[in-house]
């Protein structure tokens, strides 16, 4: 098929969502070259804003027959450059797509439009007891249709599970323009679950239009905790404790002294400043249950070397802890000019080693690591600072980055626990999986998306077949 | 009944670990040979019956546990092992994988991924989808791959984890499991309730939607039983409600509490049993599917708020069902010991199906053996379901039709 020259296109994508719904000159869509992960820049030839899931089949179809390569976006909070346009092409952005339709308590599910804002359904359901679930950090901004396409998680995954673990199903436009119904409001259906096929699956396998989430049930009461420790090793060996005891908090996330002093000076909580490492421990449910639990983990950590835990006297306190926990990145700022964020898992037991790894990476690249993660699941988020201006602090940046994900690996775990393999990660698909899974992969992309215009270039490596070169982002961010 | 009853199997192939079973697999690949995986072989009667003849492939020697890091609460298991092999192991660590099925000695972790079968915790403690973190698996044309991992959050690749779970053998031999495990509870009850009234019933379960309390598992049954602490508290009513909670003791003891005055507010008396009659009830409750002798079996789901309309419905049209909803979820069970008089294909595709649509849902047909009526629609159909999408899935791993060929939702 003959590539359809950008006017043409324009023009057709006008007729179909009005001419308020398209971007083309450069000025405006150079606003999309990129999204979280801002290493990594290309622009999209058009930007096309649906408000139905028609208007999105219609669009699909239209790419497809100019042979134009297309992806959804969100909010662009990818951290991974899961919403890059490789190649350019049309961008449709779900964002005008940002109604809840319906909540239905007595059913404990709502169904909500893609573009919806994680945290706008937590707001909706407020006074009626339930909530939704999964809270990436990034709540405040991500949509829901983003979620799915990563399959999110957050700080609450360790009780609470990640994002498909509350979807019960989606209506999605697929490659070819159709527009389909996997699951639905029944929590089951005959067949494959393509629902959990789809969810994850970064935009590759189709183009979320409607979500059908689960409720869950607010707790009774909560206890948050900061457990402060004297070293990083004794505050992850009251993870293990805590874990080892058969309490599953419903969050653990630990920051270290790097982070805090950040966090502390944006803030202004009251954190210790020469705290090597701080846990934020918070157990949710029945209120008969909560002291006993609290006061297990007080002693968990005094015995793990804790110096000493303080409890968040009421909500509003609580509120605040959270707050830096989830505008700790916002507070990096301070530190450094620019930040590139990694998102391994290594089993908990691990957590020690690829800390004190990414300790010893930090020393021979010369580069200033702080961590700030989800501990309780092993999910680490190591955060290295640096100036994006100066190639060689770039080209450390990424080389460092690579050997704390081999690491990751090397210790059991895997190279993204939340932020997916977007194109960051495409170089370590080969390296946490063999020739065969790939191919297996590239199987089921085959089936559906067979033309291969729907996000091209994403999460596997580019050839299907072994033999043909793949592209390595990070050589582009050095030119 | 045994694998060559149930199934058009000459022959069972009993590789003992991946390389054997890969041979396997591409032996039959390049004879074109039908290929059916067996584990325990208690749940062969479900789908469309199998008519092409083939050869069976049993997973019961690839059953060792792999990995067990007990403080990472992950377990890796092969695929044959036995559901109660597991269970001990987990219960030596005071841990659990909360998935109940029935005929726990020989139901095997590669079955019960593959037929997604769950059971009455699924309220409080979630299905199989939510535990299996990693699995390893062989295609129809004797590719061995895995997806997941070892570790609790995993977002690299593709999900062959969710691909694989409930696809019934049908794009890959499941030989190798990694789940996440809860610890055990403390404490475990469950409260009882006789129904008087429909209304009545339907009221009681919109109020469990609000209660505080943050119950395990809520079954409702109604219409004949063999569980006979049900029969007694069932008298005249319309049916009997089981909670299930489970916690630590003060967590339990405080919902008792709160469910009795709740129970009691509607005009309600809960019997609460507790230590071995809990344990017995439990188990009553997830054998429930598999009780003999059942001619027919079906699964309804759908909204919850839908289950008592449903129920109701049913038993206008055949009152000798046994029905144990898993109310929370929408999810109905319905068995039969002898086959309905007016036939399969009236009562589930003329009047099931169309019924649990009125509630967003769908039927499945879990057995009927000897049935000449098992047809697509009536085993699987009454959806609206993308089975193309899935047929091509099933195109790209297993090009040949090798696997179960014939038995389950593609066109």
């Amino acid at each position: 098929m003959i590539q359809a020259t950008i006017p043409h296109l324009v023009e057709q994508l006008r007729s179909i969502v009005g001419s308020d719904g398209v971007l083309s000159a450069h000025s405006d869509v150079m606003v999309y070259e990129c999204d979280g992960f801002v290493i990594e820049k290309s622009c999209p030839d058009v930007v096309v804003f649906p408000r139905t899931a028609d208007d999105v089949s219609q669009i699909v179809r239209v790419c497809n027959d100019g042979d134009v390569p297309f992806l959804p976006r969100g909010a662009g909070t990818s951290l991974a450059g899961g919403c890059l346009p490789v190649g350019g092409g049309v961008m449709i952005v779900m964002t005008r797509m940002n109604e809840i339709l319906e909540i239905k308590l007595r059913d404990r599910y709502a169904v909500v439009q893609p573009g919806v804002v994680n945290v706008w359904l937590t707001q909706a359901l407020k006074g009626t007891g339930y909530h939704y679930a999964p809270d990436p950090s990034s709540q405040g901004a991500c949509t829901i249709g983003g979620n799915v396409a990563t399959n999110s998680g957050g700080p609450h995954t360790l009780k609470y599970g990640v994002t498909v673990n509350h979807v019960l199903g989606i209506e999605a436009v697929m490659a070819d323009g159709r527009i389909v119904q996997m699951g639905g409001p029944a929590e089951e259906s005959p067949g494959l679950d393509l629902v959990g096929t789809v969810v994850g699956s970064e935009g590759t396998l189709a183009i979320v239009t409607k979500v059908w989430v689960r409720l869950t049930r607010n707790p009774q009461g909560y206890r948050t905790m900061l457990g402060i420790f004297e070293s990083v090793e004794d505050a992850t060996n009251a993870i293990s404790e805590i874990i080892g005891a058969g309490i599953v908090p419903a969050a653990l996330e630990m920051m270290d002294q790097g982070i805090l002093v950040a966090v502390e000076e944006a803030f202004k909580f009251g954190f210790p400043l020469d705290a090597q490492a701080i846990l934020l421990i918070e157990v949710d449910g029945l209120e008969a249950g909560l002291d006993q639990q609290r006061q297990q983990i007080a002693d968990l950590c005094m015995n793990s070397g804790g110096r000493e835990v303080r409890l968040a006297a009421d909500a509003s306190e609580r509120q605040k802890l959270w707050k830096c926990r989830k505008q700790a990145f916002g507070a990096i700022g301070r530190l450094s000019p620019s930040y590139c964020t990694q998102d391994g898992v290594v089993p908990r037991t691990q957590l020690p080693a690829i800390l004190q790894k990414i300790t010893e990476t930090g020393s021979k690249y010369g580069i200033r690591i702080v961590n700030v993660f989800h501990a309780g699941d092993g999910n680490i988020h190591p955060i290295l600072l640096f100036d994006e201006r100066d190639p060689e602090q770039t080209r450390h940046v990424l080389e460092a980055s690579g050997e704390i994900l081999q690491a990751c690996l090397d210790l059991g775990g895997s190279v993204t626990g939340e932020h997916g393999i977007g194109v960051e990660k495409i170089s370590f698909m080969k390296k946490m999986f063999t020739e065969n899974d790939l191919q297996v992969m590239d199987q089921l992309r085959k089936a559906l998306n067979p033309e291969n215009r729907l996000s091209p270039d994403k999460m596997l490596p580019t050839a299907g077949a072994c033999g043909i070169e793949q592209k390595h982002p990070s050589r582009r961010a050095a030119l | 009944m045994s694998a060559t009853d149930l199934l058009p199997i000459d022959e069972i192939q009993r590789p003992r670990d991946r390389e054997e079973l890969v041979q396997c697999v591409k032996s039959c690949w390049d004879q074109e040979r039908a290929m059916y995986p067996l584990g325990g072989e208690t749940a062969l009667q479900f789908g469309i019956p199998a008519q092409v003849a083939g050869v069976g492939i049993s997973l019961a020697e690839i059953n060792q546990v792999v990995d067990f890091p007990a403080r990472d609460l992950t377990v890796t298991v092969e695929a044959g092992t036995a559901m109660a092999s597991l269970n001990k192991i987990l219960g030596d660590e005071g841990l659990s994988l909360p998935l109940h099925v029935p005929d726990v000695e020989r139901a095997t972790v590669g079955g019960v991924v593959a037929a997604n079968a769950n059971g009455p915790a699924r309220y409080g403690m979630g299905t199989v989808r939510d535990y299996v973190i990693g699995i390893h698996a062989v295609d129809g044309s004797g590719t061995a791959f895995q997806g997941g991992g070892r570790v609790v959050k995993n977002v690299a690749g593709y999900d062959f984890c969710k691909l694989l779970t409930g696809s019934l053998g049908t794009l890959a031999i499941i030989d190798q499991v990694t789940f996440k495990l809860k610890p055990k509870p403390e404490k475990w009850i469950s409260l009882l309730c006789s129904l008087p009234d429909w209304d009545g019933a339907e009221n009681c379960l919109a109020a469990l939607v609000d209660s505080e309390t943050t119950p395990t598992a809520v079954e409702l049954l109604s219409g004949p039983t063999e569980i006979e602490l049900v029969a007694e508290l069932q008298g005249d009513g319309v049916a009997v409600l089981v909670v299930s909670c489970c916690g630590t003791e003060p967590e339990v003891d405080w919902m008792q509490q709160q469910l009795e005055q709740e129970w009691q507010a509607q005009g309600l008396s809960a019997r609460v049993v507790t230590g071995t009659d809990h344990e017995a009830l439990w188990q009553d409750l997830v054998e429930f599917p598999a009780v003999a002798p059942t001619a027919l079996a079906l699964q309804a789901n759908m909204v919850p708020s839908g289950v008592v309309g449903f129920i109701r419905q049913v038993q206008a049209i055949e009152p000798q069902f046994s029905i144990k909803a898993h109310a929370g979820n929408g999810v109905v069970l319905c068995r039969m010991p002898e086959w309905p008089t007016i036939g399969l294909t009236e009562i589930v595709v003329r009047q099931l199906q169309p019924l649990a649509r009125q509630y967003a849902g769908n039927v499945m047909v879990l057995s009927a053996v000897g049935s000449k009526e098992l047809t697509h629609r009536c085993v699987w159909g009454g959806t609206e379901m993308p089975f193309d999408l899935m047929g091509r899935i099933k195109e790209q791993f297993d090009p040949r039709n090798l696997l179960n060929p014939g038995r389950f939702v593609y066109p």
